[in-house]
């Protein structure tokens, strides 16, 4: 009888850990608790920083692609945007031929122009999906290929330096970064959970059918999730141009996978109407803690991406096994 | 009193990727003739068999709403456990049988994840790229290995005057479309694509159809590899990345939707492939700036999809159903 | 001795996430008859026959099918043992052709390889559609069919199986008279062959047409069986809704006819409709009456503006909306409800809450961001909720999904409730819900007119618009071909006005 009521309790609790929001930030913690003794200097303050300030940027994309998620798309072009933007702030910017160059402006306007190149491809691909119904996968494939190649061929695979301080701490001091992506990370919250948009956002992700028929203005609302998607990444572009101090039409060219893996880690659904802010901050986390671990541990590169890979699927196997404990027929 | 679609209009819609690919053969032969020529033709053609054959196994896995990312890595895998077999003097036999046990091991391994433990197809081919790379650098240990000329024939032989990769590429589209569209497994593929749970109501065992599909996939993608390392003659560090995203734009450029259910291997898939080695051996011949092939390419998979999916809506409006006869 | 029955289920128990559905269901389906299943939306009718067709598992209790104890862990298991299921939802798939979707799971193959003997194939299904009544060729794309024709394929497809026993769940919710009466033909035949079947329907004339035997499920347990002789209707109703109902339609109070509310002129699309010309005025109730395939919904769908029309002209409260959205629309008061609720009403897997609030959102929006405002937003969920009297078992951030079909189209409906449209349209608002629940639903119309909304509602079934309109619109091959006052309403005028005229090719 007791046996059954603690065995109950038991899975009572198991379930409460497994479907909160918090599941992966849990994991998270046991990953450091497993990891943290065979780890020299995975639990200073020092390596707090480094991982933080690797962190900010990849949330502030996975952010975007969080969005484009919600509503059932896919957003493939986020890292060429970030090699545009990195690139066109650059050269607005840099000291020798920047338009810019100089001026007590920069900061601001070479910042804003690099809001608005995001802006712009995003728009692009919204338009691209929406008013001639060509599939998202398809349409932000190729602007990832056009885009990265226009700036590689624009700077002919050159980087671009010299950039005014002020911009160049945008990104490179964390406290700033930091400020910058809780900004970023907030707005997005609220309007995720509390705004009109953020709710039709769902609307579309679960029936775009009957969204329209409800009065949602589906076509608005998808351009909307990609416009954010480019400008969060072009956010994303300036704390990464920052750190490096350089602009480069490659920057981020390799985190891809990272940012749809994060997303999807956290819980965000492939096939639309699900995800949330946080679940992405512990997706990109949890990612972020494998990355830097195996860093410290000095690994070659290869075995670097093979226990990533392991660890990827590990924290995918326990979401598995959380949805089949879950409520039947999901 | 269903309208029989075979009016004229209809007729052109149905055939719009072929005339688009016909147009851009025919703009790139005006701007370079030597492009036209029957030579650079099955070139182009041979060019293109890697990629078209790991995209028919792509179609599969797209057919059922999935996608399969570690493609590429499994040719790169494969290519480095055959080269160390190679340069350790191990018959050519063994070397191509290794490859392709890797193909469908590493597709049995994916089909496990995503049939018995349900993890999202996405998440466990990522993983499985990652594995897969891993694995494979450490074999190659970052080099580039050259493998032998017995490999390269392989390329170069002809069987009745016809290119063994194209022989190959034969073989593969002709079974997969008689497998897609004549037996109650390529049926049923289909149907799990369309609507898992209803298929599963239905009766069909979608866990077998899932698994089965992951296993192709891998195959085709090992298969595609050794004909790609034919051409190439060696491993290198990057073999086989981005390889995914290649064979998955060549399906979709050929009609297959990501959602699953719908596309087919032939023409679709096979064009779509012959597309994109059209425009790269074509930017070659043009001799244009290597910076600007990206550039180009996607404008063109733009206008592909852009006409396809002008032509779906066009033809759905054709073909809906009428109520009344109006004068 | 009789031979063994058909199906025995002996204490049959299932819960979902702890709230139990079925308790302890026992009864036996008798070998060679027709059993009717009825009760409310959500009294569990559809979750026994999933187990009973392998799709789902009980918790407890075991079956006994033909003498043999039966506890199918797949759907194929079931088919192999003879037990056919047309399901209440269709499940078709759109993308294959009707015989290739009828034998899914039996394709004739050529001798031994898996080859599809597509001659085969094509014979067989030519043979089925004949027996259902449905003249369409095998190779057509399901995607292409209406629902009542895909409702025939699904027939088609039980009937392919050698079944012994077959599963009805409410197959006729998009028949059309004609396709009903072939339909019983058709079950006759199989009665006649010595088939078992287990009839579930809302229509309880359908089942007394229809049945041998009756089994009343409340809230998960049987409640009454017996033949069906030793029921009169009204003991029917008052078993599966627990309370005695006197009337099936509420009475119309009101009646009293104000401004003009929709106004459509001469609207045309070629192939579609023409020269549609009808009003509705505020405060009114007008049916559209017509058979499948009239272009009913079609019209719905223009006037909504999720289909475009190529001449005419659609005003709302006296304001003309030439080419307008449906969102346009629905902020000059139109509201809709679709007959496809699935694709066009409800977003399935969202929870209650989200469904019921997505229309009315933007009231609740506050300040330059639109921010919405949770507690007001909260109080007006909990208003429909009351309204539309949604199950108190469900709670607000349930998926629609989980709900019965009565539950869902209620939620369907309410979720235009609190914007009070000018006019509303609705399109078979009642197709699959139970008695009990239509009532409510017809009194949730009648409300609304009363209170100043006009109403055009959709329907396929005479009684209902007789009971609950002040004037019917009859409709066939895309004309209006009469406007019927309440004075005036007559089956027999109504049926005939219907018919299509066999004048034009
Ligand atoms: N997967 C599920 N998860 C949770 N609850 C469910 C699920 N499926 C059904 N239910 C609940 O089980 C109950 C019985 O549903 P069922 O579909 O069997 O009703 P029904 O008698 O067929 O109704 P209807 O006449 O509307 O078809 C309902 O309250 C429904 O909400
Ligand atoms: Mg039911």
């Amino acid at each position: 009888m007791s046996d059954a009521a603690t065995a109950r309790s038991w899975r009572a609790t198991a379930a409460r850990v497994l479907f909160s929001d918090y599941f992966v930030l849990w994991l998270c913690v046991v990953y450091v608790a497993v990891v943290a003794p065979f780890t020299p200097g995975f639990l200073t303050l020092e390596n707090a920083g480094n991982l933080l300030a690797t962190l900010l940027p990849l949330f502030v994309v996975a952010l975007g692609q969080t969005l484009v998620l919600i509503t059932g798309g896919i957003d493939l072009s986020v890292t060429s945007i970030i090699g545009l933007c990195s690139i066109t702030g650059a050269l607005a910017m840099n000291d020798d031929t920047g338009w810019l160059a100089r001026s007590p402006m920069a900061m601001p306007v070479g910042a804003g122009v690099m809001l608005a190149a995001g802006a712009l491809v995003g728009g692009f691909n919204g338009t691209a999906i929406t008013r001639f119904r060509m599939p998202p996968f398809i349409v932000t494939l190729a602007s990832m290929m056009g885009v990265s190649g226009a700036a590689v061929w624009l700077t002919q695979s050159k980087t671009i330096n010299r950039l005014p301080d002020a911009f160049n701490a945008l990104g490179g001091k964390t406290t700033i970064a930091l400020v910058i992506a809780l900004v970023v990370g907030i707005s997005v919250h609220v309007m995720l959970s509390r705004s009109m948009f953020g709710r039709w956002l769902y609307a579309v992700g679960h029936n775009a059918r009957t969204a329209r028929v409800s009065g949602v203005p589906v076509n608005g609302v998808i351009l909307g999730a990609y416009i954010c998607s480019g400008v969060l990444a072009a956010v994303a572009a300036i704390l990464y141009t920052g750190q490096a101090e350089t602009g480069s039409p490659v920057l981020g060219q390799r985190i891809l996978l990272d940012v749809i893996g994060a997303t999807v880690i956290g819980g965000t659904s492939l096939f639309g109407g699900r995800g949330k802010v946080l679940w992405t901050l512990f997706g990109v986390l949890f990612l972020k803690l494998v990355d830097n671990s195996l860093n410290l541990l000095s690994l070659s590169l290869f075995t670097l991406t093979i226990v990533k890979g392991v660890v990827i699927l590990l924290a995918a196997l326990l979401d598995s096994l959380r949805t089949r404990l879950g409520p039947a027929d999901r | 009193m269903r309208p029989r679609p075979s009016s004229p209009g209809i007729l052109v819609l149905r055939q719009a990727p072929l005339i688009l690919f016909a147009a851009i053969v025919l703009l790139f032969g005006a701007l370079a003739p030597k492009f036209l020529t029957a030579d650079n033709a099955i070139n182009v053609l041979i060019q293109a068999v890697p990629t078209a054959i790991v995209a028919v196994g792509m179609t599969f896995v797209l057919l059922t709403a999935g996608v399969d990312l570690s493609v590429g890595a499994i040719m790169f895998l494969g290519g480095a456990i055959a080269g160390k077999l190679l340069v350790g003097g191990q018959p050519l036999p063994l070397a191509l049988g290794a490859i392709l046990a890797v193909g469908v091991a590493f597709g049995a391994l994916n089909a496990v994840f995503v049939t018995r433990l349900r993890i999202a197809p996405f998440i466990v081919t990522l993983a499985l790229l990652f594995i897969g790379r891993g694995v494979a650098l450490t074999i190659t240990q970052t080099r580039a290995m050259n493998l032998p000329d017995s490999f390269l024939q392989l390329g170069a032989t002809r069987i009745a005057g016809v290119p063994l990769p194209l022989m190959v590429l034969g073989a593969v589209v002709l079974t997969a479309q008689v497998v897609l569209m004549h037996t109650p497994f390529g049926r049923q593929i289909y149907a799990v694509g369309n609507h898992p749970a209803n298929a599963r109501r239905a009766g069909i065992r979608t866990q077998r159809i899932l698994a089965a599909v992951y296993i192709i996939c891998g195959f085709c993608a090992a298969l595609g590899g050794i004909l790609s390392l034919a051409q190439l003659g060696a491993v290198s560090p990057k073999f086989g990345e981005a390889y995914e995203f290649k064979a998955i734009a060549a399906a979709v450029l050929g009609g297959t939707s990501l959602f699953g259910g719908r596309g087919a291997v032939f023409p679709g898939t096979v064009l779509g492939a012959v597309l994109i080695q059209s425009i790269e051996t074509g930017l070659v011949i043009l001799n244009a700036d290597p910076y600007a092939y990206p550039v180009v390419t996607a404008a063109v998979i733009l206008i592909a999809v852009l006409v396809d999916s002008v032509r779906n809506t066009a033809l759905s409006r054709l073909t809906q159903r009428r109520i009344r006869v109006d004068a | 001795m009789t031979s063994a029955p058909a199906v025995e289920f002996q204490g049959i128990d299932k819960n979902f996430s702890g709230v139990p559905v079925l308790r302890a269901v026992t009864f036996s389906v008798a070998a060679g008859r027709t059993l009717g299943l009825v009760g409310e939306n959500g009294a569990g009718k559809s979750t026994l026959m999933n187990i009973l067709g392998g799709n789902l598992r009980s918790d407890h209790g075991r079956m006994v099918l033909a003498g043999q104890p039966y506890a199918p862990g797949h759907p194929t298991d079931a088919s192999r043992r003879g037990v056919a299921f047309i399901h209440q939802d269709l499940n078709l798939f759109s993308n294959l052709t009707i015989a290739e979707n009828i034998f899914l799971t039996s394709f004739p193959r050529l001798g031994g390889a898996p080859w599809i003997a597509q001659r085969r194939l094509h014979t067989r299904t030519t043979q089925l559609l004949h027996d259902v009544g449905l003249d369409l060729a095998p190779d057509t794309p399901v995607e292409r069919l209406s629902t009542g024709e895909c409702q025939l394929v699904e027939i088609a497809r039980a009937l392919s199986v050698d079944a012994r026993l077959i599963i009805l769940d409410e197959p006729t919710t998009s028949l059309s008279a004609r396709e009903t009466d072939a339909l019983f033909a058709l079950l006759r035949r199989l009665q006649a062959q010595g088939i078992a079947l287990i009839y579930i329907s809302h229509i309880l004339e359908h089942v007394r047409q229809l049945c041998h035997d009756v089994v009343v499920l409340r809230d998960g347990a049987v409640v009454a069986q017996g033949t069906i002789a030793t029921f009169s209707t009204a003991a029917l109703i008052s078993a599966m809704v627990g309370r005695s109902l006197t009337q099936l339609y509420p009475t119309r109070h009101g009646a009293a006819t104000g401004e003009m509310a929709l106004e459509v002129k001469a609207v045309s699309q070629p192939g579609i409709v023409r020269a549609i010309d009808f009003t509705v005025r505020r405060g009114e109730v007008v049916g559209m009456f017509g058979l499948m395939g009239a272009g009913r919904s079609e019209l719905a769908r223009i006037l909504f503006g999720l289909e475009p029309h190529a001449s005419g002209e659609i005003s709302i409260a006296g304001q003309p909306l030439a080419h307008a959205d449906a969102r346009r629309r629905i902020e000059h008061g139109l509201a809709f409800v679709s007959d496809d609720r699935r694709h066009d009403g409800l977003c399935l897997h969202a929870s209650i809450a989200d469904n019921l609030a997505l229309v009315s959102l933007r009231s609740h929006a506050r300040g330059k961001f639109k921010l919405i405002d949770r507690t007001g937003w909260q109080r007006a969920i909990s208003r429909i909720r009351e309204a539309v009297r949604l199950t108190a078992k469900a709670n607000d951030d349930q998926p629609v999904q989980t709900l019965s079909g009565g539950n869902q189209q209620k939620v369907a409906l309410g979720k235009w409730l609190l914007m009070s449209p000018a006019v509303l349209i609705l399109d078979e608002p009642t197709r699959g819900v139970d008695v009990g629940a239509k009532f409510d639903l017809y009194q949730l119309m009648l409300d609304l007119a009363d209170r100043g909304s006009g109403l055009l509602v959709i329907s396929s079934e005479i009684e209902e618009l007789i009971g609950i309109c002040d004037r019917i619109l009859v409709m066939s091959q895309g004309e209006i071909r009469g406007n019927f006052r309440r004075t005036e309403f007559n089956r027999e005028t109504l049926l005939t006005a219907a018919l299509p005229r066999e004048t034009q090719t």
